[in-house]
């Protein structure tokens, strides 16, 4: 069953992102130029060298974890539960993804642990989406 | 907003051209408990401007200087837009106004003065956060143009808090250090305030009672989160051959630097712990003043959860990194230790004012009129304000001799 999510952030560059989602693809914006991943979306050009030759990479969804915490304070008027766990994902390709964990407890965690993409149904005022998130490599 | 938030480059020509010689603050701990009485108001502005004019006729009777002899004023309050209307309201009529900024004004100041562009300058920050009732999480928290503080609602991360907890989850796993070992930042602090006159948190707090504290994002609890209050700080600075003159010792602004995440802060902030930002401008500040970290006896960290003052005191250089939980373990931030920090209680345990407070506790402390907190002969002081993607430290020194 689809899950309330706060509302995502839209505009142009983000709606490309979410479109990318609802065909189960994480792609994020590469620079030509210097090689930089940008995340999260940039709207003309690269965050690090302010190049304009950006392309939607897609990407492996491999990553390892970085860092992880437990919301015990609800900060969020929506019907989700506390506590909620959140994490900060390694991408391979390169850049540092906040996301949630599937079916792996905190007290599972361990930094460099290998997670794997994974998409969960989602919905916010905007309607549906696919929401990427992570579970343990197996 | 990154041009507003900084000061001016560091160079040793401006160190020790100006001093603080007035320092006023309002009363934290009445207020907060009258704030819980009363609960929230709506008249934000009227609110700020009672804050501010109370601080700034402290600050002038400190100095021994009349409102007249103000010609330039920085002003700051928080959650309500700065106006030529407040300005009236505090009896002012400056030469130089600048609205909005932070503690990067320190230096601003510091360079104006010195520039002879104003006499006598009041720096006059106000936070009126308990009235409005102010929440940092959310969706509707849009504190800062950077987008961690607004991107990932979609995974349900938000809040301040949520920085400093996956900074100290990083921090735990990678040194290997035990959770509950932060509780010796917020048992030092809350020592240190219950020492100091205006401080909101003055019961003892034991380690046991930190580790039974409710969590706000694991593993931070609610005694790693400072306070929020109302409150209002103004200081008043001159020109340093003019500060010579006044009542107080003056407490010259000797070295300052800023350096701000430029891009992948998420890398710079959970990965690094902001290490590299810290260490570049710590070194900068400390050699515009010509001094080296030896000389430094007294520090005052940003300290909005206990985790930065920890990442603060390693990445400035006072400790090699993952050693910054067993030097406060040690009992060397406090005020017999090695390096007494933060020694008003900080805002953890004294009062939120955005480092303010911190910084009048500065100048008390190189004043040598910090009483029962007195750190015996100190001549430097380490003033930082560091978030979650910059950091702003200052020298401040007693004396306006060079090291």
């Amino acid at each position: 069953m689809a899950e309330r999510r706060p509302d995502r952030v839209r505009g142009a560059e983000h709606d490309r992102f979410w479109s990318y989602c609802s065909s189960d693809e994480l792609r994020l914006q590469r620079c030509a130029t210097c090689r930089h991943l940008n995340w999260p979306p940039v709207s003309e050009s690269c965050e690090r060298c302010d190049a304009r030759d950006l392309s939607w990479e897609a990407l492996s969804g491999r990553a390892v974890l970085v860092s992880w915490c437990t919301f015990h304070q609800r900060y969020y008027d929506d019907d989700g539960d506390v506590p909620y766990d959140a994490i900060v994902v390694e991408l391979e390709e390169g850049a540092l993804f906040i996301s949630n964990p599937l079916g792996f407890s905190m007290d599972m965690s361990a930094v460099d642990m290998p997670v794997s993409l994974a998409f969960i149904d989602a919905f916010d005022t905007a309607g549906p989406f696919r929401l990427p998130v992570f579970r343990q490599t197996v | 907003m990154s041009a507003y938030l900084e000061p001016p480059d560091p160079t040793s020509e401006l160190s020790r051209k100006a001093a603080i010689v007035g320092i006023g603050e309002t009363d934290f701990a009445i207020d907060y408990r009258a704030e819980h009485q009363t609960g929230t108001q709506t008249d934000l502005a009227s609110r700020v401007d009672s804050l501010m004019s109370l601080a700034l006729d402290r600050a002038l009777e400190d100095a021994g200087l009349h409102r007249r002899d103000i010609d330039g004023v920085y002003l700051m309050p928080e959650m309500v837009e700065p106006s030529q209307r407040s300005i009236k309201a505090l009896g002012l009529a400056p030469t130089f106004v600048q609205y909005g900024g932070w503690l990067n004004h320190l230096g601003n100041a510091a360079a104006l003065l010195a520039a002879d562009r104003a006499k006598t300058v009041a720096l006059i920050f106000a936070a009126p956060f308990r009235s409005a009732a102010r929440v940092f999480g959310g969706t509707d928290w849009h504190g800062a143009a950077r987008d961690s503080y607004y991107y990932y609602h979609p995974w349900r991360w938000s809040s301040q808090a949520a920085h400093w907890a996956l900074m100290y989850q990083r921090y735990v796993s990678k040194h290997r250090v035990d959770p509950d070992d932060l509780g010796h930042v917020a048992v030092s602090l809350r020592r240190h305030a219950m020492l100091a006159e205006n401080s909101i948190m003055t019961e003892p707090l034991t380690v046991d009672e930190y580790c039974s504290s409710r969590y706000i994002v694991q593993p931070l609890r609610r005694l790693d989160i400072c306070l929020v209050n109302d409150g209002a700080v103004c200081v008043i600075m001159q020109h340093a051959d003019v500060a010579k003159r006044g009542p107080h010792d003056p407490v010259f602004i000797a070295g300052w630097a800023y350096e701000a995440v430029r891009h992948s802060k998420l890398e710079c902030m959970v990965k690094q712990l902001l290490q590299p930002l810290l260490a570049i401008a710590g070194s900068q500040a400390l050699d515009m003043a010509g001094m080296s970290l030896g000389d430094i006896g007294h520090a005052a960290l940003y300290d909005p959860s206990s985790i930065q003052l920890v990442n603060q005191l390693e990445g400035f250089g006072f400790v090699m990194p993952g050693e910054g939980l067993d030097f406060i373990k040690d009992g060397n931030i406090g005020l017999n230790g090695a390096l007494p920090a933060n020694t008003s209680g900080g805002m953890l345990s004294q009062s939120y004012m955005a480092g303010w407070n911190n910084l009048v506790e500065v100048v008390r402390q190189l004043r040598h009129e910090a009483g029962e907190r007195q750190v015996p002969g100190v001549n430097a002081s380490l003033f930082a304000t560091s978030t979650t993607d910059t950091t702003n430290p200052y020298v401040l020194t007693r004396g306006d001799e060079r090291g």
